[in-house]
């Protein structure tokens, strides 16, 4: 009987070891970005370069700075908690794979360090040159073209696709993104939108920030 | 059985746990009987010496009853089961209580909104509360969920309610459910629905009606006029 318990003993241990071993949640050391983005690539594509379909916006080349924060944002429920935000909705849990920080920053890298993508237009109807006009109260926090301004918490704008800029500024506009107290850019980029007082000024606009990236 | 693992806290709960059990004990009543017999034969007809192996294709009657009868009696549990499993259905499905309060659901990849009626107890007004992942109910109330999906099939699941609802894209689907223990549980999606499916948990709260009405009265819209009311 001796044998066989001891036999019982190493073969618990053994699973308890692997079991251990194969757990994420006690992993000490945050896997690379590279290995975190596998689970990204589901809706944003294999290079980040999005999809329409599932309306995730391209996110290849985006500023370290800016993915890493928009992350947190999710993680802290300042944006994509509002019911009429489906696809926030859809991003929020999806957040929850990132356990610390380093996991975070990790994928922010990741993801800044992919070649931007040129997005391909999909919107008729907007007038280039009258939304450059429009254009000029986004440079201040944008940049003039379209790169991003960390310190003022400008978005780079240059490689989205225009359906998601499109989607963006009616989301703004409506208060389903930077209505949360906690999202103090949203509001201020709530504010600005409110600039763009119909559907052919958003489209115009967004002509002409889809020029930064051509 | 099932209620020493998981709390029953609706009111239709026992009658589900009473339907499971009961199949249970049926079942298990023949398979433990049938194993029993299964392998006694085979050491009361293990191999012998001097004795010859027969085959036997069961076409003699003393033989064909020991299928026969067993089948007969199986049938009798199954009238016992589907007697019992129709009374829940029409209970749980197909009858939803007059008096009941209207709550929305509403699933889609990965979350769930849950529109609950404000103070007016109806929905579609201004004072409903609209909660991500939250659904607050209180105890001993009927509800009528309205029940949807956005995008793919989803599964409402209430394990503690023994509720578990398909949601499904382009139709409103109704039924009911009436908490009697307050508490907070778990609320899960049982339809795999894609990536996050396993991300999309939620939580309902059930409250005293006491509880309930502080709660609605902290989330409930204000109108202007009660916001700059002295």
């Amino acid at each position: 009987m001796a044998p066989l318990r001891t036999l019982r003993f190493l073969a618990a241990g053994a699973v308890w070891a692997l079991a251990i071993s194969a757990s994420p949640v006690l992993a000490e050391d945050a896997p690379t970005g590279e290995q975190i983005f596998a689970l990204c690539t589901q809706c944003h594509g294999s290079v980040g370069q999005g999809n329409v379909a599932v309306a995730a916006p391209p996110i290849s080349g985006m500023d370290e700075w800016y993915v890493a924060k928009q992350l947190r944002k999710y993680q802290t429920g300042a944006r994509g908690k509002h019911a009429a935000d489906h696809e926030g909705l859809k991003m929020r849990p999806m957040v929850r794979f990132l356990k610390t920080d380093a996991w975070v920053d990790n994928v922010a890298a990741h993801v800044a360090g992919l070649p931007r993508h040129t997005p391909e237009a999909t919107l008729i109807g907007g007038d280039s040159e009258r939304g450059k006009g429009l254009y000029g109260p986004c440079a201040a926090c944008h940049g003039q073209a379209g790169e991003g301004v960390q310190a003022t918490n400008g978005a780079p704008l240059v490689g989205l696709s225009d359906w998601y800029l499109y989607s963006s500024i009616e989301k703004f506009k409506a208060g389903i993104r930077g209505s949360d107290p906690l999202d103090t850019d949203g509001a201020v980029m709530r504010g600005m939108a409110m600039i763009l007082v119909d559907d052919q000024a958003m489209k115009d606009v967004i002509a002409h920030i889809m020029t930064f990236s051509n | 059985m099932l209620e020493a693992f998981m709390l029953q806290a609706s009111s239709y709960a026992a009658d589900i746990d009473f339907v499971v059990n009961l199949v249970g004990v049926l079942v298990g009543f023949w398979f433990f009987l049938c194993s029993g017999v299964f392998f006694y034969f085979i050491f009361r007809y293990r191999a012998k010496d001097g004795v010859k192996a027969e085959w036997i294709t069961g076409e003699v009657k003393s033989q064909k009853n020991w299928v026969f009868y067993p089948h007969l009696l199986v049938l009798v549990c199954d009238v016992f089961i589907l007697a019992a499993a129709i009374r829940v259905w029409v209970d749980v499905k197909q009858v939803i209580p007059e008096e009941n309060t209207p709550v929305r659901i509403v699933s889609q990849q990965w979350a769930w909104t849950f529109v609950h009626p404000g103070p007016d107890g109806e929905l579609d007004t201004p004072d409903d509360i609209t909660k991500i992942d939250e659904l607050h109910l209180e105890t001993n109330r009927v509800y009528r969920y309205e029940l949807s999906s956005l995008d793919v099939m989803h599964d409402f699941s209430v394990p503690v309610f023994r509720l578990k609802q398909d949601a499904i894209p382009g139709r409103i689907i109704q039924g009911w459910f009436k908490p009697t223990m307050a508490g907070e549980f778990d609320v899960q999606c049982a339809e795999m629905c894609g990536i996050g499916h396993g991300l999309m948990p939620a939580r309902v709260y059930v409250e005293s009606p006491e509880q309930h009405a502080m709660w609605m009265a902290q989330h409930a819209p204000k109108s202007l006029a009660a916001i700059t009311a002295p």
